[in-house]
């Protein structure tokens, strides 16, 4: 089979305008790193080095500190979910998307539930939208910790990752109460949710949230107030708002960027439209911007859980659904507001009782394909920040 | 409404299109080869913001969807393009870099090629792996699987 994947690259086809154009945020074209060069050393970073998040495997390549190109080496957890879920019924499919944004699986699974709405005009009951934004919302913030702990472990602070991993061990005990596991959830299925709320977890999450706040106060004082950790992160890492929409990015490294984009307030979806929160934007692009871009959603987070809980409808928990159920013949694309940034799913359906295509729009993947851009320019050490601040979960970009 | 049907502008620029309003939105069908040409057209226009890009193997030839969003406005429209199985399709990354992740996992799972890819190995996959999605490449049951080394 010849697949023209060894073929060395080619320029733009014979008579092209675009042949010498490179596009608005870029400073060259992005070969990948040359392996055979003799001046510069070529740095496997990676796949187990701890400051990679998952298994990343980054090249760079390097001229003393300073880092000349970056590339990344994606593929260690790739499990084919697209393709596996060509031989899952419908509702059998959010077992398959909790593993591939490990850290929160209830967006996959929101934004897999509203493709197959929408591909099949199912209603989902007002009660079931808002259930699913609470779960999703303590989801967001739990995934926040996480990247908040590890960010700090990047850079060399250890302790504050103790006290978060805490602090995210109370919400996981409130999800598993709630949906029965502590991230492998399977809790929004097409139609609404799997079961409601039990009883007296109203009051958990309440009592946990009257904590909350404080211990995100002391976090953020352990990183954000400390000299050492900000000088690291100011100026470094710059991504431009140009070369962000360039390479597709979206979520909080995106709004770091200064582009004011949110899906949740933009294209709302589940209980969105009838909440009030803020978009928290910074203009500076580096490290520090996307630290205090999140930092102001974890604040939102818990200002939406408040409202949820207060405003929480009356009524079903899911629409009713057919045991054998078959979608029309058609193509939907759904998408959430991930923690990590815009988490479309793209469904094709032949009638089938399993999905003919299902595209997973990977937000993490289109993130980290900046690395070269955002890298390059900067330092080794500088590079590990970087990769921190962009919050990578490779179960998602490898699928 | 955009100011800017994608359709009309594609017809300005001489390009061969066919636009349809489906249920998954503004959709328009396209010739392959002038594939990067409609996205610089409709970039002009707004259309600024590669969302997505992937092939599907609809069973006689895989079908490439480019998901591209005018980001000011909120407007989305799919431009879609068949290439043959072991066709190709020009890289689009001088227009949007956001497709030089993409290209490289459709050319590794679906068989095909985007020449003027400026690092077109695979990404996902290791080498010799056959292109999994392939409606040929069957999914099979752990105990159906032979590992060279049993």
């Amino acid at each position: 089979m010849s697949d023209g994947l060894t073929a060395p690259p080619r320029i733009a086809p014979e008579g092209s305008q675009h042949q010498d154009v490179l596009p608005a945020g870029l400073k060259r074209v992005p070969h990948g790193v040359d392996e055979l060069a003799t001046e510069h050393l070529v740095l496997n970073m990676g796949p187990q080095h701890p400051s990679t998040h998952g298994v990343l495997h980054v090249l760079l390549e390097l001229d003393g500190e300073e880092v000349i190109a970056a590339e990344a080496s994606l593929g260690y957890l790739h499990r084919g979910i697209e393709k596996l879920a060509e031989s899952r019924r419908y509702h059998q499919v959010a077992t398959l998307l909790d593993r591939a944004d490990y850290l929160s699986g209830l967006h996959t699974e929101t934004a897999f539930a509203l493709a197959v709405e929408q591909l099949a005009g199912i209603e989902v009951p007002r009660r079931a939208s808002w259930l699913r934004s609470l779960a999703m919302e303590l989801n967001r913030y739990a995934s926040h910790l996480i990247w908040l702990g590890t960010f700090g472990m990047d850079a060399g602070a250890m302790a504050p990752f103790l006290y978060i991993m805490r602090d995210r061990e109370l919400i996981l005990d409130i999800l598993e109460a709630w949906c029965g596991s502590r991230m492998m959830f399977n809790y929004v299925r097409p139609g609404g949710v799997f079961a409601d709320i039990p009883g007296g977890l109203d009051a958990k999450i309440r009592s946990w949230l009257a904590v909350a706040d404080s211990y995100l106060d002391d976090n953020d004082a352990l990183l954000g107030g400390n000299e050492i950790f900000v000088a690291r992160m100011k100026g470094t890492g710059v991504i431009d708002a140009a070369t962000a929409l360039a390479f597709g990015m979206t979520g909080a490294c995106l709004r770091a960027s200064g582009v004011d984009y949110d899906l949740r307030r933009d294209v709302p979806y589940c209980a969105y439209p009838e909440l009030d929160f803020e978009v928290p934007l910074a203009t500076a692009g580096d490290n520090l911007a996307r630290y205090q871009v999140r930092i102001g959603e974890m604040r939102q987070c818990l200002r939406l859980i408040h409202q949820l809980l207060d405003g929480m409808p009356e009524g079903e928990h899911t629409a009713k659904m057919p045991k054998a159920f078959r979608p029309p013949v058609g193509e939907s694309y759904a998408a959430v507001e991930s923690p990590r940034g815009e988490l479309g799913i793209h469904l094709v359906s032949d009638g089938g009782p399993t999905p003919y295509r299902m595209r997973l729009r990977s937000p993490a993947y289109f993130n980290l394909s900046i690395v070269d851009e955002a890298l390059a320019g900067g330092l080794v050490a500088d590079a590990i920040v970087t990769l921190g601040s962009l919050d990578i979960v490779l179960g998602e970009i490898d699928r | 409404m955009p100011a800017h049907q994608p359709a009309d502008v594609l017809g300005l620029a001489g390009i061969a299109c066919e636009a349809a309003d489906e249920p998954l939105g503004a959709v328009v069908r396209m010739d392959a080869d002038r594939i990067l040409d409609a996205l610089a057209a409709l970039q002009t226009v707004g259309y600024d913001f590669l969302v997505d890009l992937f092939g599907t193997d609809t069973g006689e030839r895989i079908e490439l969807t480019y998901h591209v969003r005018a980001f000011a406005t909120h407007d989305d429209v799919y431009l879609k393009v068949l290439v043959d199985y072991d066709g190709e399709a020009p890289s689009v990354w001088r227009v949007h870099p956001a497709a030089l992740y993409p290209e490289r996992e459709a050319a590794e799972l679906l068989g095909m090629s985007f020449p003027g890819h400026p690092n077109p190995k695979r990404l996902l996959t290791t080498e010799g792996l056959p292109p999994m999605l392939r409606k040929s490449e069957l999914i099979r049951e752990a105990g159906e699987v032979q590992l060279p080394y049993e």
